[in-house]
């Protein structure tokens, strides 16, 4: 029996930077079944276009996003920025045969000013982060990817933000979402996923309107995350285990065993 | 290159992949790799489940150490449940599961271990459930003390907490040599107006150390200190990694603030440093 579907789990469920990690883990348990290795193409695919992997062009210093919106079919991908197309192995997340993409078509010049104003955005608020514009739907539609990550293996953390967002210009609609996905691993395993839905709508109908528009809704999702963050802490988490006991004081574990509930049984009770 | 143990390779996945699904996970390598099946349920902390004491009324908290095959052992009646076959195992072994009840001694301490911990459970979970389970060593002897919180349903967020202290004490004349593993099992969920988010994991710490002893009862008390300190420990631990490293994580990914402006408020900082220094 082929464990193909489990294996194909197991790399979509990598936290962001251990994808080779992962694959290194299989590779092992399935060493038995050494052609499944060579089946897991799709499953890389998937995950690269799901958590906007960037390469670098060769040549080139600036990382371009992978995902559905800017593939072309058959492992190639465009990158408006670069006015270029190229293969991308999905297995080995490396960019060959670049070619020239010329954007052409009723979007051409929407996804141009986009990309101008969304790279303004990100350049004032992404330390380390890669962005694309595409025309999507038979050219009906604007899809905004940002995608950013930080890796600290060394330190046992790694991060990774995405947002997507799709403009309808004949409704002024701009609907996406932003996910966050934070894994922290020294001596354990926590983990931090989050998706938050985002609905506006864009009277100006430009680019800098839809950056404007994405700006303002990723600030306030990150202020509310920190807010999110804080009442967790002072909600859930303090309603399951106290600090202290109610008398702010250990136990006297020499009394424990000599007592019962409702007796005198936090130190210092006597105190008060 | 030196082969590496599957085993080894399969800990560090369930160390990456999310925490939260944690049995879906065992389940799949185990489909892979049957011939690990009882090395990672044995040393795999999952969340634990509650049962009813038949006797007492009780509940108690399921784990490996209480189990023989179906059944589970509670705290509180000592009894099996559903019963063992008449002429199995039951009684005679000493040691965890397979049927183990501890030894008169042992069994003594583990009462009066499960009536302290009930006493911590009330002071610092205010409910919950708590079990205590003992077992004989050829030198000494073992437990796990096994706690578990699940906040009230309904508001914005909730969460689980689940403790599992796996201890032996080894026992050298006055003094015992105690060996602690503590595992943490968090899970917090919260939405509403923040869209989903989920903060689950796991943190596990160690400790030895010796410890003088006088009677049975300091064990309990040894054990109950032991405890006590890691949980302080663990809390302080959680509290950091999941409200303010997952914060931090986050500010790394994306400045709230400018960085452009950032970068300028800092130039000029060093400027007046500078301007001092002068």
């Amino acid at each position: 029996m082929s464990h193909l579907e489990e294996v194909s789990a197991f790399i979509e469920g990598a936290p962001p930077g251990e994808l080779n990690d992962v694959v290194t883990d299989i590779k092992i348990l399935t060493q038995n079944e050494p052609e499944i290795v060579d089946q897991l193409a799709p499953a890389f695919e998937k995950y690269n276009e799901e958590q906007f992997a960037t390469v670098k062009l060769p040549g080139s210093s600036q990382p371009v996003v992978i995902s559905s919106h800017n593939s072309l079919g058959g492992g190639r991908y465009f990158d408006v920025e670069s006015s270029s197309s190229f293969d991308f192995d999905h297995t080995t997340q490396a960019a060959s045969n670049v070619q020239s993409h010329v954007l052409e078509g009723a979007q051409a010049d929407l996804v141009k000013s986009t990309l101008k104003s969304v790279g303004t955005y990100v350049n004032e608020h992404y330390p380390n982060a890669a962005f694309g514009v595409y025309p999507i739907e038979s050219d009906s539609k604007v899809a905004v990817v940002i995608v950013a990550n930080k890796y600290s293996p060394n330190n046992f953390w790694n991060g990774r933000w995405r947002s997507l967002y799709i403009y309808d210009p004949s409704s002024g609609s701009l609907e996406g979402s932003v996910k966050v996905d934070v894994h922290y691993y020294e001596d354990g395993n926590v983990r931090l996923i989050t998706n938050k839905p985002v609905h506006a709508s864009i009277s100006s109908g430009t680019g800098a309107g839809i950056a404007k528009e994405i700006s303002s809704a990723e600030r306030k999702y990150q202020e509310e995350l920190n807010k999110g963050f804080v009442s967790l802490s002072e909600g859930a988490f303090k309603g399951l285990r106290r600090q202290l006991p109610v008398t702010r004081q250990k136990i006297e574990w020499d009394k424990v065993t000599g007592y019962r509930l409702g007796q005198d049984l936090g130190g210092g009770s006597s105190k008060r | 290159m030196a082969a590496v143990d599957p085993f080894d390779s399969a800990l560090d996945l369930l160390r990456r992949l999310t925490p939260k699904h944690v049995a879906t996970h065992i389940n799949s390598i185990i489909s892979i790799a049957p011939d690990l099946t009882e090395d990672l349920l044995a040393s795999v902390d999952q969340p634990l489940t509650i049962k009813r004491c038949r006797d007492s009324g009780r509940e108690y908290l399921l784990c490996d150490y209480n189990r023989d095959g179906d059944s589970y052992r509670s705290p509180w009646s000592n009894k099996f449940d559903p019963p063992l076959d008449v002429g199995g195992l039951g009684g005679v072994n000493e040691g965890a599961g397979e049927g183990a009840v501890p030894s008169e001694r042992v069994r003594k301490m583990e009462i009066k271990a499960n009536e302290a911990f009930d006493i911590y459970r009330e002071l610092y979970y205010e409910g919950g459930v708590s079990s205590v389970y003992f077992w004989n060593l050829d030198d000494g002897f073992a437990g796990v003390v096994l706690l578990k919180k699940s906040s009230t349903p309904g508001g914005n967020s909730e969460g689980v907490w689940d403790s599992i202290h796996v201890f032996e004490a080894i026992e050298r004349g006055r003094t015992t040599h105690y060996k602690l593993t503590s595992t943490v099992i968090l899970n917090l969920s919260s939405s509403a107006d923040l869209g989903e988010l989920d903060l689950s994991g796991n943190m596990t710490r160690q400790l030895e150390q010796d410890l003088p002893v006088d009677n049975d009862d300091s064990h309990i008390a040894n054990v109950g200190r032991l405890v006590e300190d890691m949980e302080l420990k663990m809390r302080n631990l959680l509290q950091e990694v999941y409200f303010g490293k997952a914060r931090d994580v986050v500010g790394d990914l994306r400045s709230i603030g400018s960085l452009s402006e950032g970068a300028r408020a800092r130039d000029q900082q060093r400027e007046v440093i500078g301007g001092l220094g002068r």
